[in-house]
């Protein structure tokens, strides 16, 4: 199909209710379109009702729609098995689960975890905890200048004691897209699992867990055109017996007695407690507005509009674009000479263009690279040329006032 | 927003530099946006006899410090205290404008009533001091 941007923003109401909003923060949380709002709100009008066990219409349909989204993630991340994709509150929580739930009880003193200097928080500070609270070491994979993974340091720092790696597909400040398929060969080599952080890619950009053979794959609803509160763990099927129960109580068990009690198996020992239902609803139809995209058209939209940005960027003077990479995606870190990026911010706040200014939860990164701060211009499907040149006036008039 | 008043501070803030020796050093961070300041603070068991400001920040934050330091330079705890207050409340919209005296400054500020997102910037240092001197006070 081909992408036609007016149809697609038309289909965002945000832009109806406020014609004026030029969104260059979708790197944060992207917008919803009328569809996935609306399932939301269809299922708590006509179809509310708790999944598993209800014998009557209504929680027997919830159930089937329910279940039927893992297998529409299966077919967004080519899993092999619907019964490989486990619901969770979104990106930060699946993390924990394999730090807490699977990777924690064989960790010990002398081991370590590998992480790249490019993380944001929610892909760092779980390893940093567990490692702690084990006593292994976290390594990290040094950036260069360009903002690339120096990956020809991964060999050495994975060795016989590495219990994991985890690595994101696309930097949420600097826009790199990694090469996951060269770090999961060069780490399962040594039979070293692999956790990809997806948070930025999936929905995006082409991901397939299958041909890339991922161990774990993490990523939420909200950054997809999906709601807030949900997420996704995909977990091969060796390492599915392995992870215990987060959260326990309701649902989630095969047997319980006084005594103990046995829990299903992966993904459903995870879903204890009654599930964000609407929420997974609402992703399945994020998924399907994105299936009726065509993902190449997609990626090279977005990638339009960033590299014109950082183009346009660079002609105004005195701009430091943070981060280089060859392959890079929809994401621009950018700083104006020694003016503080929420100062920039603010200026566009005030002309309607919502940037987003600061760490961007990836403080170690930005610090390694001499900076606290960056402003952050991400773009989505229903972004335009006149989205860059409203934000390019709006800097020029900025530095204008400023300097 | 970016007042006249604000942006001369930012550009010349006052007493900004690197204190060795100060009889209190005051942090003011804010991890959410990375805001960091030093404030330090020579004094005697009654009045601040000087007070210096160090570190990184948006002009809003950098120049909210620096009235903070122009307005507190020199003055007794108690008066301090006093103006710390009177900034916050004014900040907070419980001061009118008519009650400010010899404050002209802080109008400048008042931007953020229309600007709660910056609500953090103006008023980062200003909390901390007002923190210090409570504790000094109520030794």
């Amino acid at each position: 199909m081909s992408l036609s941007i007016h149809s697609i923003k038309s289909q965002f109401p945000i832009f109806t209710h406020r014609p004026e909003l030029v969104y260059l923060d979708n790197a944060a949380t992207s917008q919803k379109p009328q569809s996935v709002i609306q399932a939301i709100a269809n299922f708590y009008e006509k179809e509310n009702a708790n999944v598993h066990r209800g014998l009557y219409e209504l929680s027997g349909n919830a159930t089937r729609r329910y279940e039927e989204v893992r297998k529409k993630v299966s077919r967004l991340i080519g899993a092999p098995d619907p019964k490989t994709i486990a619901f969770t509150k979104g990106t930060t929580e699946s993390i924990n689960i394999v730090a807490q739930c699977f990777l924690k009880k064989n960790l010990q003193k002398g081991d370590n975890v590998i992480v790249s200097a490019m993380e944001h928080h929610a892909n760092l500070i779980p390893w940093q905890q567990v490692c702690e609270q084990t006593g292994a070491a976290l390594s990290v994979i040094p950036v260069d200048a360009n903002g690339e993974l120096r990956l020809e340091n991964l060999d050495s720092l994975l060795n016989a004691h590495t219990k994991l790696a985890a690595v994101t597909h696309i930097s949420n400040v600097l826009g790199t897209i990694n090469s996951i398929e060269d770090i999961i060969s060069i780490a399962h080599k040594k039979n070293i699992p692999v956790l990809i952080d997806a948070a930025q890619s999936a929905g995006h950009d082409r991901i397939n867990v299958k041909n890339w053979d991922v161990d774990f794959l993490a990523f939420s609803a909200h950054k997809m055109f999906g709601p807030m509160g949900t997420g996704v763990l995909y977990c091969k099927e060796e390492y599915a017996e392995q992870i215990d129960p987060l959260n326990f109580g309701g649902g989630g068990i095969k047997n319980v007695e006084f005594g103990q009690t046995e829990f299903l198996n992966y993904p459903h020992k995870l879903e204890a407690g009654t599930a964000n239902i609407s929420g997974v609803i609402g992703l399945g139809c994020a998924i399907d507005f994105v299936a009726q995209l065509d993902t190449n058209q997609m990626v090279a939209h977005t990638k339009n509009l960033s590299d014109t940005f950082t183009n346009k960027l660079k002609s105004i003077g005195k701009v430091q674009i943070v981060g280089n990479a060859k392959n890079s995606g929809s994401i621009v870190s950018f700083n104006l000479e020694n003016i503080h990026p929420h100062d920039v911010a603010g200026f566009l706040a005030n002309e309607n263009i919502a940037v987003r200014a600061g760490h961007h939860c990836a403080q170690p990164l930005l610090e390694s690279m001499g900076m606290p701060a960056t402003v952050r211009a991400s773009f989505s499907i229903y972004n335009t040329m006149g989205d860059v040149e409203k934000a390019i006036e709006a800097l020029k008039a900025f530095k204008k006032f400023w300097l | 927003m970016y007042t006249q008043v604000i942006r001369t501070h930012n550009d010349g803030p006052f007493h900004f530099k690197k204190i060795e020796n100060a009889s209190h050093v005051i942090k003011a961070y804010n991890p959410i946006c990375g805001d960091r300041f030093e404030i330090f603070v020579d004094s005697n068991s009654k009045k601040i006899n000087s007070i210096h400001f160090h570190g990184f920040g948006c002009a809003i934050s950098k120049a909210s410090t620096s009235v903070l330091m122009q307005s507190l330079d020199g003055r007794t705890f108690q008066e301090a205290i006093t103006i710390c207050y009177n900034f916050l409340k004014f900040i907070n919209k419980e001061l009118s404008t008519d009650e400010l005296v010899l404050q002209d400054e802080f109008l400048a500020f008042s931007g953020v009533h229309d600007f709660p997102e910056r609500y953090d910037c103006a008023t980062l240092s200003w909390m901390e001091m007002k923190k210090f001197l409570d504790q000094i006070e109520s030794r």
